[in-house]
């Protein structure tokens, strides 16, 4: 910092540079930025008391109390701040009442353009970083009392002729600006929202403290978006609604507010400039109405911003809970399950080794399997014969028998093998062919039983071994049913193959039937046998 | 009269499946893989039940969905049943895994019936911000592909507990950041998970083995003395011990308990044997119940395969010399030899040069969590393996195959010295 640089460094030259190398900003990164910056607070600050020109005294004293600066720091810092042309000094031809004061050097200083520039641009930073995000139901609630207003005006049957275009555009104008704040607000919302529920650097104390107004401040938000949102969709579809002359109501209005936009920009040289100027505004006009028609009605592309903002609050406060919950056990340190499983957590990442965690998890889940060292039936048996006692050291007990094929190949058998005990296919394709020709001899046999009607027996003269077998088995069964004084029976052979009827003929014959093996007598009867399965599956 | 020993047999024979069942595998489920087993664990619950609480004092609970045996170790110094991954190389859980699992039950302990897997890691997130485990230098963000994956580990392990089931996506998508996965919630499992009767929430003890001690131990038994309660406690760690590990040597036993084992020795290991099917091998150094149906073990020896011959021949080797500290370069040596002689009966990969390191590193992994040898890093820096008695089980024997005399017990004792 050098004090004899000229003060008078052309203001206007080091604003005009500034615009192109932002030399404006140049304060923030200096050292001292702080204090720079208090100074330029102090100038925006008196500003806005339409205060134009300060003295270094003046802005020293309205500084934030700082033991650590004194008039000739802010001097100092007034001139470096001129030099980066924030600030214009001016020479101070104001009286003074002291000699030292007459030959020190006087400026008075104010804002350049671009200091102001700057200090605006700055502000805008700070509020956008800073803002937290809030939802406003009052800005709702504005939003539906104007949609009401303009609804009023754009009536046909209502009496009011034709509406004021300057109230119109102030109230379209009051609802672009309500609903741009409502829009931004809902975004900054849902960051910080997400910012203050990642938590991942818990300022606990603060969280608790906040979350009951939070969620508070959530529900109610909720009921408004639903209440007050319904309403404002219902007038937005009443206002848009089409006219006999097939345009919008909300049409003319947009149209006045539009001509008076045009209306207040400067008159063109040329011809059309003028319906130049009201076309543009018109059509600014229209995008807002659509991002407003967007927000709270839904199209067949896209949900409706209000709803989408309300899941996302909705959705928030679960998630709240859960942070707030976490939080709570963690500090309580209760002893439930999870608070276990958490100081599980914490001592297997205390433990000095993976030895040591394999043993904490084996003793605190218990989930491992037994293990047990294997004997086979061999040694098993020659234990049995000749036990060993329970002195006898492992080193002078027989070792456990280890197959010699495992030994050699590390494989239990030899490959190929196990195949050859498998495989029974043979075996059982002769069974069943031996099962499968027994039937069919049985069949033959019952066939050649079957007398086809009613015989003597003495007619049936000759039976083959496996026949007679069958008719031996069969005459025991309707014997065996023979009941005391009749004189007939009838009855079913076990396997339900055939029926057997017998009539007692009491002639005295003698029935004679011949086998290979000798001959059967008896008296004679009338038979009748029936092969029933044979007749079943012929017909 | 036949016909109801026939059943007394039969009940005989379900409770013993059930029992090994449960040893076998500590929490049960009514359905899919493990739904035989539950059938008969809880049709014979009572006897079940009473038998553990009397000899172990594990808790047996079965309810409609599961049944869950707490077994808390007899020693609690075993670290050779880590948690594993349930595919590929099985590999023991880490640090940062075992820290998520934790965190991961600690959110479904919280959550609604059911989670996508990307909620379940925001929140884990969330809980990973507690200070103190900041404090234990642990972070997570699951925002890079390699913690995913260790997330993805965990939550394939919970859903083989059966503590998640999952209902649609895939956590491969998850851990490509493609897509979700979402899963149910069995509420029952996770309330059955932890095994101890102390919650850790309630254990101020601050150092390793204090913790675990207090994990392992039963507040109902240790609150009183009585001679009564001093015995029923002593059975019980060492019926746990017993019943769960291979070899219980009498050199790891305190005064008092080897006092109890050798006046009830045959009590207990009977009663195992009646419930279990195991059988008492009493030695002079220890007991190991071993199993004749050679399947209650996720660890078996002998084994058949590649690493399961070299852990055989590398027993056979550390069983015939005079115990000594073996280094691993010695084993490492003796592969190489094994290699040339039997590897022609080998896997590819076995053979090749340089495999021999992880040929030893397996099979001796094997045979420390067999109780059958003992590492240890020796005074010089060489990490070397010692034989403990019961590796003498797979010394050679006699001739079996040469000798005729195989059942001469002077003929096999004297050739393997």
């Amino acid at each position: 910092m050098s004090a004899d640089r000229a003060p008078s460094a052309a203001p206007e030259s080091a604003s005009g540079s500034a615009s192109v190398d932002y030399q404006p900003f140049a304060h923030l990164t200096a050292p001292n930025a702080e204090l720079y910056r208090a100074i330029m607070g102090v100038f925006v600050a008196e500003k806005e008391r339409f205060t134009v020109h300060l003295r270094p005294e003046d802005v020293h004293r309205l500084l934030p109390a700082d033991p650590g600066v004194d008039a000739d720091d802010t001097v100092k810092a007034l001139d470096r701040l001129a030099e980066w042309g924030n600030l214009r000094p001016d020479p101070d031809t104001g009286r003074v009442t002291a000699v030292e004061d007459f030959y020190r050097r006087r400026y008075i200083y104010q804002l350049t353009r671009a200091g102001e520039a700057a200090e605006e641009a700055l502000a805008a930073y700070d509020s956008g970083l800073g803002r937290r995000g809030s939802l406003q139901s009052v800005a709702l609630a504005d939003i539906a009392a104007r949609l009401r207003e303009l609804l009023a005006w754009a009536d046909p049957a209502s009496d009011a002729a034709e509406p004021d275009p300057a109230l119109v555009h102030r109230a379209l104008r009051d609802l672009a600006g309500r609903f741009g704040e409502l829009a931004d607000n809902a975004r900054a919302f849902m960051g910080s929202l997400q910012r203050t529920i990642d938590l991942h650097d818990a300022e606990v104390e603060a969280f608790l403290a906040y979350k009951d107004r939070l969620i508070d401040y959530l529900e109610r938000f909720i009921a408004d978006l639903i209440t007050t949102g319904s309403e404002i969709a219902r007038l937005l579809s009443d206002l848009e609604r089409t006219g006999p002359s097939g345009a919008r109501a909300v049409d003319p209005l947009l149209t006045a507010a539009a001509d008076r936009e045009a209306a207040d920009t400067l008159p063109g040289e040329e011809q059309g400039a003028d319906d130049a100027a009201r076309a543009a505004a018109l059509a600014e006009w229209h995008r807002r109405w659509d991002g407003l028609r967007g927000w709270f009605l839904s199209a067949p592309d896209h949900e409706p911003q209000a709803k989408l903002l309300r899941s996302a609050a909705r959705s928030a406060i679960p998630q709240l809970l859960a942070v707030v919950a976490a939080l709570n056990e963690r500090r309580s340190g209760r002893s439930d399950r999870s608070a276990d499983f958490r100081v599980l957590a914490r001592w297997f990442a205390e433990a000095p080794d993976d030895a040591s965690r394999h043993r904490l998890w084996r003793s605190a889940f218990g989930l491992h399997p037994a293990r047990h060292l294997t004997v086979d039936s061999e040694t098993l048996q020659a234990r049995e014969d000749e036990p060993e006692t329970a002195t006898t050291p492992w080193d002078r007990a027989r070792p456990v028998h280890i197959s010699p094929q495992l030994r050699r190949t590390g494989q239990y058998e030899r490959r190929g093998r196990p195949r050859k005990v498998a495989d029974r296919s043979a075996e059982r394709r002769r069974l069943a062919e031996h099962a499968r020709k027994q039937a069919e001899e049985t069949a033959a046999a019952r066939a050649r039983l079957d007398t086809g009607g009613r015989i003597r027996l003495s007619d049936v003269a000759e039976l083959d071994p496996a026949a007679f077998g069958l008719f031996l088995g069969l005459l025991g069964d309707a014997l065996a049913h023979w009941a005391y004084d009749s004189r007939e029976t009838s009855t079913t052979s076990n396997d339900g193959g055939l029926r057997i009827r017998m009539r007692a003929l009491g002639d005295g014959a003698t029935a004679e039937i011949a086998t290979p093996d000798g001959v059967f007598r008896g008296p004679d009867h009338i038979v009748e046998i029936t092969d029933l399965e044979g007749r079943a599956a012929t017909p | 009269m036949t016909t109801g020993t026939r059943t007394e047999d039969q009940t005989r024979a379900e409770v013993r499946r059930a029992a090994r069942a449960l040893l076998r595998e500590p929490l049960l489920r009514g359905g899919g893989r493990t739904a035989d087993d539950f059938r008969l664990v809880r049709q014979h619950a009572r006897e079940l039940r009473e038998w553990f609480d009397r000899n172990t004092g594990w808790g047996l609970h079965v309810d409609s969905e599961t049944a869950r045996l707490r077994k808390t170790p007899g020693a609690p110094d075993d670290a050779t049943h880590p948690a594993r991954e349930t595919g590929g190389a099985r590999l023991p859980f880490t640090r940062r895994r075992y820290v998520l699992l934790c965190l991961a039950l600690a959110v479904l302990e919280r959550s609604e019936n059911q989670i996508a897997l990307g909620r379940l890691a925001e929140q884990v997130v969330l809980e990973a911000a507690d200070p103190a485990l900041a404090e234990a230098g642990i972070s997570f963000t699951l925002e890079e592909r390699s913690e995913r994956g260790d997330l993805v580990a965990v939550v394939r392990l919970l859903t083989r507990l059966g503590v998640i089931a999952l209902v649609a996506g895939d956590d491969e998508d998850y851990l490509r950041s493609t897509g979700d996965a979402l899963y149910d919630v069995r509420r029952r499992v996770l309330a059955g998970l932890l095994a101890g009767g102390v919650g850790p929430s309630t254990v101020a003890a601050g150092t390793d083995g204090d913790r675990l001690a207090a994990l392992t131990a039963d507040p109902v038994l240790e609150s009183m003395d009585s001679a009564d309660l001093r015995n029923r406690r002593l059975r019980h760690t060492l019926t746990r011990r017993l019943i769960d590990d291979p070899v219980l040597y009498y050199g790891t036993l305190t005064e008092e308990e080897s006092a109890y084992l050798a006046s009830q020795r045959t009590a207990i290991t009977s009663r195992i044997t009646e419930l279990t099917g195991l059988v008492a091998e009493a030695r002079a150094e220890g007991i190991a119940m071993v199993d004749p149906d050679d399947d209650l073990t996720d660890v078996r020896m002998p084994e058949k395969g590649t690493h399961g011959h070299v852990t055989l021949l590398l027993a056979e080797y550390l069983a015939s010399g005079p115990p000594r500290p073996v280094p691993r370069a010695e084993l490492e040596e003796q592969v190489r030899g094994f290699a040339r002689q039997y590897g022609g009966h080998w896997s590819k990969t076995a053979k090749e040069p340089g495999a021999e390191a992880e040929l030893v590193h397996r099979a001796v992994e094997k045979l420390e969590a067999l109780a059958l040898v003992r590492t240890a890093t020796e005074a010089d820096g060489t990490r070397s393996v010692r034989a403990l008695p019961a590796l003498a089980r797979f010394a050679v024997g006699a001739a079996v195959v040469r000798g005729g005399s195989a059942t001469d017990p002077t003929d096999e004792q004297e050739p393997r010295r």
